[in-house]
């Protein structure tokens, strides 16, 4: 296990290596929460409701999905795609590593950084914007959003490890990536709550994929699901996990049959 | 004379550029896809909270979804014509921008308009009918009221534009390019809905520092009749402002070409 602590070392100091980079990366995640933020503050007014949120709630959904966003998006993944087409990840099979275990290592790195600098961001616009969120007092419910930010984690990852994958047979593979992070965007709770919309929308969204990457995990800790819709959001969480975990050493087993090594 | 060798050059790119979108027949029509379901999923997030809450910041789903369509025109067409700015970095680093310099034209014209993205095209199109249904259901628009409106969204172009070159300069001086762009983009984003929804001093500060709200919610307002003659003065000083800044950035960042990576 080891080396894996390297790996996720020298990932952390890879990014801050490329510190301006990574702190313009950081400021355009602040410029986005914010409008966000802005937009949910005039809509809902301080007395006023929007389906089950009134004001306080929604702001601690937009906060919550903001930090949950930052350990589960963040991730290394994406550069899988140019990896393979530039045999770049050559490099990685020869080595005494298995490969999910070094790039799960890298999105380890990537993701404490990110979590890092989401808590200074967090801490300051509460210091400035001196919003009125709600805070979980029952150990139970944080406990469970934990356990679901990890099968989010999870998950993500698989998702994000299979786009990198079709590098096996295009080079376009930021083309898909860029439908995904519009999906995320929208379906998987980043700008607002799920159960905002119809709901029959909302009924099909349940066994989505993307519901449990933000915001089952958010709504746990909001503690506004009950414990068997809670235990039910776990197994489908835990399911799509299972899955993709198969799907992607399926496709990684057909793609390294297409891989020539191109560009070594 | 000039205008039109220039015009000559920036079809003949921009037929180029096209030619190199369209050799990945799946890319292409990905991120054309991609293109559109963003605009219809944040157009149906838009009319899903302004038919639920009746209004956001006062203005009635109409009025927001004119925003909303006005800020897409804006975007598309500036990223329609200034796409080249997103391949600078390249330029610089390779050293290529030195063959660049060597060339009989303008190196700002070429980093600018360099070849346009034939993709944002249809964007455009689509925005325009959003604006021109918004008009027809919105009702009172005046003709004086549309004449400000493209006024104003030619002042929101010299503002982009001053910004790209701004864009450019850093590049020159940092080989910093791709965030920083971005970092521009997800600022012009911030105007998708009308700026009054910032509080003070943000929205202070993305009307006249950082001119999102001149930018993206002037035009709209004007259109709608709720702009005042001191707020147009101030967006078309602000607009020349800025491109002269800029030229003058441009022009402090090329006597800081060090050329060091040819």
């Amino acid at each position: 296990m080891k080396k894996y602590w390297l790996i996720i070392k020298n990932t952390w100091s890879e990014t801050l290596t490329y510190r301006l980079n990574f702190v313009m990366w950081r400021i355009r995640v602040v410029v986005q929460f914010l409008t966000i933020y802005f937009l949910w503050l005039a809509v809902l007014p301080p007395n006023t409701n929007f389906g089950p949120y009134d004001q306080k709630l929604i702001l601690t959904y937009i906060l919550g999905a903001w930090f949950v966003g930052a350990i589960v998006f963040s991730t290394r993944t994406a550069d899988i795609g140019e990896a393979i087409n530039s045999g770049d990840v050559s490099n990685t099979l020869i080595k005494p590593v298995n490969f999910f275990l070094y790039w799960f290592s890298r999105d380890l790195g990537d993701k404490a950084m990110n979590i890092m600098f989401s808590v200074v961001e967090i801490t300051l616009v509460f210091l400035i914007l001196e919003p009125s969120v709600f805070i979980q007092t029952q150990i139970t419910f944080f406990a469970l959003a934990i356990l679901s930010i990890i099968l989010a984690v999870i998950i993500y990852f698989f998702i994000s490890t299979i786009l990198g994958f079709l590098g096996f047979w295009t080079p376009e593979t930021w083309a898909p990536r860029f439908i995904l992070f519009i999906l995320v965007g929208f379906i998987a709770g980043e700008i607002f709550p799920l159960d905002i919309l119809p709901s029959g929308v909302m009924k099909f969204l349940q066994f989505s994929p993307f519901t449990y990457l933000i915001y089952f995990p958010v709504k746990v800790y909001l503690g506004q699901l009950s414990y068997p819709q809670i235990l039910g959001g776990l197994t489908i969480a835990l399911a799509w996990t299972i899955l993709f975990y198969l799907f992607t050493k399926l496709v990684w087993r057909f793609g390294l049959r297409f891989y020539a090594a191109q560009g070594r | 004379m000039i205008v039109k060798r220039y015009l000559k050059i920036w079809l003949l790119l921009t037929i180029k550029a096209s030619q190199i979108a369209f050799s990945s027949r799946l890319g292409t029509s990905l991120f054309l896809f991609g293109k559109l379901l963003r605009f219809l999923l944040f157009l149906g997030f838009i009319l899903l909270i302004a038919v639920k809450t009746k209004a956001i910041a006062g203005y009635s789903l109409w009025q927001v979804v004119l925003f909303f369509a006005t800020f897409n025109l804006i975007d598309n067409v500036t990223q329609f014509f200034l796409r080249e700015v997103y391949r600078f970095r390249a330029y610089v680093v390779s050293g290529d921008f030195d063959y660049i310099l060597t060339k009989p034209w303008s190196p700002l014209a070429k980093s600018l308009f360099g070849g346009s993205d034939i993709l944002d095209l249809p964007m455009v199109l689509l925005s325009v009918v959003l604006i021109f249904i918004s008009i027809i259901k919105l009702e009172y628009i005046t003709p004086s009221g549309i004449i400000l409106y493209l006024l104003l969204i030619i002042c929101s172009e010299i503002i982009a534009l001053s910004f790209h070159i701004a864009v450019l300069a850093i590049g020159i001086l940092t080989t910093e390019v791709d965030n920083t762009i971005m970092l521009y983009r997800d600022l012009t984003s911030m105007g998708r809905f009308p700026v009054d929804i910032y509080r003070e001093p943000i929205s202070w500060i993305i009307t006249f520092v950082i001119p999102v709200g001149i930018m993206m919610t002037y035009p709209a307002k004007a259109l709608m009749g709720l702009l005042s003659q001191t707020s147009l003065i101030i967006a078309v000083s602000i607009s020349f402002t800025f491109l002269f800044l800029s030229f003058k950035f441009w022009r402090f960042s090329l006597t800081h070409y060090t050329s060091a990576s040819s």
